[in-house]
């Protein structure tokens, strides 16, 4: 396989030899290490790396990724980190235009014309800033004779990996893990990891999110090693019966390695660590395990969020132990019935916010204690829903929302604003995905990526297809993926609305964004079709978030208002040393010369961008603990 | 000459009425327009005369919806509205204006129960319309201040309305008695009533800098300082001044800035060292809003009319 910097133009090439995206539950060697959550399959390679920026495509290093390519001349960077903040390259917030806009001109592959491939457009491009990664690493010893991948859990926004001097593949969709498969060109001693990554490729056409744009490896880079067999993928479905008084657990499992002879025990804990269940079979490649019924189950929800735990064993026919998973999961059911959506029954009321992931200090690269925070946050101040505004977090914060009740619409990494609308006007004559042929693999290839790896957390109770998009037959198509393989929650998608007649394959709620009160009021009253939700409302930009009682009331007034995301949960500001006094301060889009910009409107959190909360927080508090 | 009776002195002067008692001594000046000094326990609380305020530092929802744009008339009013005339009553009888040579009638030894000095002031707008601040002193020391805005329908919605007092040094904190946390009308279901204590004077860091530290509902709030300007006095001891409701409660902020210095910052940093404590008593506060931040107006229950009148009114005395 040889790499082509013609795929960063190329709007069909998005993936290259990675492996097939899967559940993100961790395998542990022995029940000490489960106990522990620290995995003896995995190895991190976070910290130091090598790194060299180039300027344009044209005048990076070519052959850095070979054996024996003398870097003597490339600095050092942290990984994870944005480039922007290691100081290679301008910081740069813009909300809807692109970010080249008045330095490029740029439309999208095939939008315009079915013959304009886009050749060039990205490949050849005197904006489209390059890293060069090198790491260098040697396995653990005990690691010998195993599989190993290495896992990119996030990459802006374009990268291609080698091995040794042996390419392993591309990869785009920057918030969902890349895994390649190191084995075949694994040495003794050490070995040499190359990452090249791209700050623009035809997938800066579907992050157009309303963010600081950054570049780079901005996620945890791990090694993950496997036993001779392992789960590659597993799919978790927990089924409350009509009555919800007990449930089924049913669990399939794809095994790769040396299978035959394995065998594959399930034990089933309820919360408390007592084992309620627990059954064992020879293992096959595609596995399925169905539990007994479990009578007069807990039901998980924001109040009781009561999670219950599988543990998944493989032992070789000698009956050592190969690797230990433990899930934990929940019973709960999503439905729409007379147009109003229920949670175990009950009308679900979103008391919500709209989350990126940010820190002050490092952007999008954020901690398990920024995490932990926000959720304290989220619980002191009764917000029962986040939105996972417009990507896929880190896997660990859905595994908090699972713990501590947190309802989560998973949305998609997936923004084209700038292509459909200009100036405020809907304008969608070159609009990806659109309807496009070409465009269509990659946006649902961003679908599969965030449904494989999430599909076992009970705290999701809705796909979000992506935000701000326009709608054609590609996020049609998307809608459609996931309830083909996920009959058991809700779709949500918001653009719809600018173009109408999808509305029948789009979407399962009626999603708006700032709708005044009487705007809603009106589609309520008029026939309403879906159930109504608003992903973004209560924009807190600045001194804000008043009249949010006209909100509340509707909850008592219209059972198919179910509540909704307010816009947004922090400010995203860059905290910098102040030029003049040398204190700390929070600067925004256009303060780092970076233009065009939109300043200010990314502050509109209800905490400021160093995690104080704003003033207007107890007001949120006030309402949202009015509807527990 | 000792002050037995318990009544007020007051002081015809030619530029200045002077209103004293125990422990307190203010100046009602005729030529700068308003209450040039107030002095109690040897402090001084005031900087500048107070006068009406009607601006508040751009929103973002402000900017968004156009409101300050439409409304920009009152930043000028805020800062160049003029006093136009001046009258005075004595224990509630109006007197001749007691200016040169008119006051050659008095004494050193004029005593009064009751003293009320009256400012009427003219908006820098077009068309104008008046404001009176009508201060009235008891023999307790006591100011209560009575503020009337004279409505008119030619003028544009008002973004606040209310009395601005500039205090000459910065203040160590204050205390309220009303709702917790930064409200406004649209915005204050979540504030809880009880009584609180504010360190320093906080602007609430937004992005970039404008109104903030409204707090509604308001019955009382005191302004603690430990340093006058007077170069004689070296003292860091604590004094108060307290602001108290008069009938109805009364929405407050109390910061280092004017509306117009907020204004004209685009980052926290750029704000000047804080010097001074800018308290503004307020009779009206617009909302802020919050449907966007790109067009969408307060709600309408939450607009101040400049059609109609406003009136509201508080006590001044020692904290």
């Amino acid at each position: 396989m040889t790499p082509d910097i013609k795929w960063l133009d190329d709007p069909t090439v998005f993936r290259v030899g990675q492996k097939p995206a899967h559940s993100d539950h961790q395998a542990y060697r022995n029940n000490d290490e489960m106990a522990m959550g620290q995995s003896g399959y995995v190895e991190s390679l976070n910290g130091n790396w090598q790194f060299k920026f180039a300027q344009d495509p044209m005048s990076r290093p070519q052959d850095f990724y070979q054996e024996g390519f003398d870097s003597k001349d490339f600095d050092t960077i942290k990984v994870p980190q944005h480039i922007e903040f290691a100081g290679y390259d301008q910081f740069h917030y813009i909300n809807t235009l692109y970010p080249w806009e008045g330095h490029a001109f740029r439309r999208p592959a095939y939008a315009l014309d079915p013959k304009d491939s886009g050749a060039g457009m990205f490949s050849q491009a005197n904006d489209n800033h390059v890293g060069a990664y090198i790491k260098e690493f040697t396995l653990p010893p005990e690691w010998k004779d195993l599989p190993v991948r290495v896992q990119f859990a996030g990459v802006e926004k374009a990268m291609y990996v080698w091995l040794n001097g042996h390419f392993l593949g591309y990869a785009e969709d920057s918030f969902t893990p890349s895994e390649f498969d190191l084995t075949p060109y694994l040495k003794p001693g050490k070995n040499k990891l190359a990452v090249e990554v791209f700050k623009l490729s035809t997938a800066a056409f579907l992050e157009d999110q309303d963010m600081f744009r950054f570049f780079g490896i901005f996620r945890d880079v791990t090694l993950i090693a496997q036993p001779k067999v392992h789960v590659e993928d597993l799919s978790i479905e927990p089924v409350p019966t009509a009555d919800l008084k007990d449930g089924h657990l049913s669990v399939s499992a794809r095994l790769v390695g040396q299978v035959a002879g394995t065998k594959v025990k399930l034990t089933v804990q309820d919360a408390a660590g007592n084992q309620l269940q627990s059954t064992s079979q020879s293992a096959s490649d595609h596995l399925t395990i169905t539990s007994q019924i479990l009578k007069n189950i807990h039901l998980w929800d924001n109040h009781q969020p009561y999670l219950y735990q599988l543990v998944i064993e493989l032992d070789d026919s000698q009956g050592n132990l190969l690797e230990l998973i433990p899930y934990q999961f929940g019973f709960r059911r999503i439905e729409i019935h007379n147009k109003v959506i229920l949670l175990n029954g009950q009308r679900l009321i979103i008391n919500g916010v709209n989350r990126h992931e940010w820190d002050c200090r490092s952007g999008r690269v954020i901690t398990d204690d920024d995490m932990k925070f926000d959720m304290r946050t989220m619980l002191d101040h009764h917000i029962n829903a986040v939105r996972t505004c417009h990507y896929p977090d880190q896997v660990s914060w859905y595994q908090l929302c699972d713990t501590h009740g947190i309802y989560v619409m998973a949305e998609n990494n997936l923004e084209t604003h700038g292509t459909w609308q200009k100036l405020g006007q809907v304008e969608p004559s070159y609009n990806v995905p659109g309807s496009l042929p070409q465009w269509q693999a990659a946006v649902l290839d961003r679908a599969k990526n965030n449904y494989e790896l999430l599909k076992n957390h009970p705290s999701i109770l809705f796909w979000s297809l992506g935000n701000e998009s326009y709608a054609g037959d590609d996020i049609a198509a998307m809608n459609h993926y996931y309830k083909s393989v996920d009959p058991t929650r809700l779709v949500h998608y918001e653009g719809v609305f600018h173009n109408p007649k999808y509305k029948s394959h789009i979407s399962d709620v009626e999603s708006r964004m700032y709708a005044t009160p009487k705007e809603i009021v009106d589609y309520l009253e008029h026939d309403p079709q879906k159930p109504f939700i608003l992903c973004e409302y209560m924009h807190d930009m600045g001194n804000s978030l008043g009249g949010m009682k006209s909100y509340m009331d509707l909850i008592d007034k219209y059972p198919m208002y179910q509540g909704g995301f307010i816009w947004d949960f922090i400010d995203q500001a860059i905290e910098v040393n102040d030029e003049v006094t040398g204190q700390k301060v929070l600067r925004y889009g256009g303060d780092f010369d970076d233009r065009p910009a939109d300043y200010e409107f990314s502050g509109d959190g209800l905490m400021f961008a160093d995690r104080t909360p704003k003033p207007a927080m107890q007001e949120v508090s006030y309402y949202y603990g009015q509807y527990k | 000459m000792a002050n037995t009776n318990k009544q007020l002195h007051i002081i015809y002067g030619d530029g200045d009425l002077g209103v004293g008692g125990d422990g307190f001594h203010y100046l009602f000046s005729y030529s700068r327009g308003g209450l040039e000094s107030l002095v109690i326990d040897g402090k001084e609380w005031l900087y500048r005369e107070p006068k009406p305020t009607f601006w508040r530092a751009t929103t973002d929802n402000d900017r968004g919806n156009g409101f300050s744009r439409k409304s920009a008339q009152w930043l000028g009013a805020d800062m160049f509205s003029q006093t136009t005339d001046v009258a005075v009553k004595v224990n509630d009888q109006a007197i001749a204006f007691p200016g040169a040579k008119t006051n050659n009638q008095y004494s050193n030894h004029e005593f009064s129960e009751k003293i009320e000095v009256i400012y009427q002031f003219e908006t820098a707008t077009t068309p104008t319309t008046n404001v009176s601040v009508s201060y009235t002193v008891t023999s307790d020391g006591t100011i209560a201040v009575r503020v009337h805005y004279q409505g008119n329908e030619k003028l544009p919605e008002l973004p606040v309305f209310g009395l601005r007092f500039v205090m000459p040094t910065a203040a160590t904190g204050f205390e309220y008695d009303g709702l917790s946390g930064e409200t406004y009308p649209d915005r204050l279901a979540g504030g809880q009533p009880g009584t609180y204590q504010v360190e320093g004077l906080p602007v609430t860091h937004y992005l970039v800098p404008q109104d903030c530290g409204v707090h509604m509902k308001t019955n009382a709030v005191t302004i603690r300082r430990d340093r006058t300007k007077n170069n004689a006095d070296r003292s860091e001891r604590p004094f108060r001044l307290k602001f108290e409701k008069l009938a109805d409660p009364f929405a407050f902020s109390c910061l280092p800035y004017t509306a117009e210095e907020l204004e004209n910052a685009t980052h926290i940093e750029e704000l000047p060292l804080p010097r001074r404590t800018i308290v503004s008593i307020l009779g009206a506060v617009r909302g802020v809003g919050g449907i966007d931040s790109w067009g969408s107006d307060v709600e309408e229950k939450y607009h101040i009319p400049a059609g109609q009148d406003i009136d509201f009114g508080f006590k001044i005395r020692k904290g």
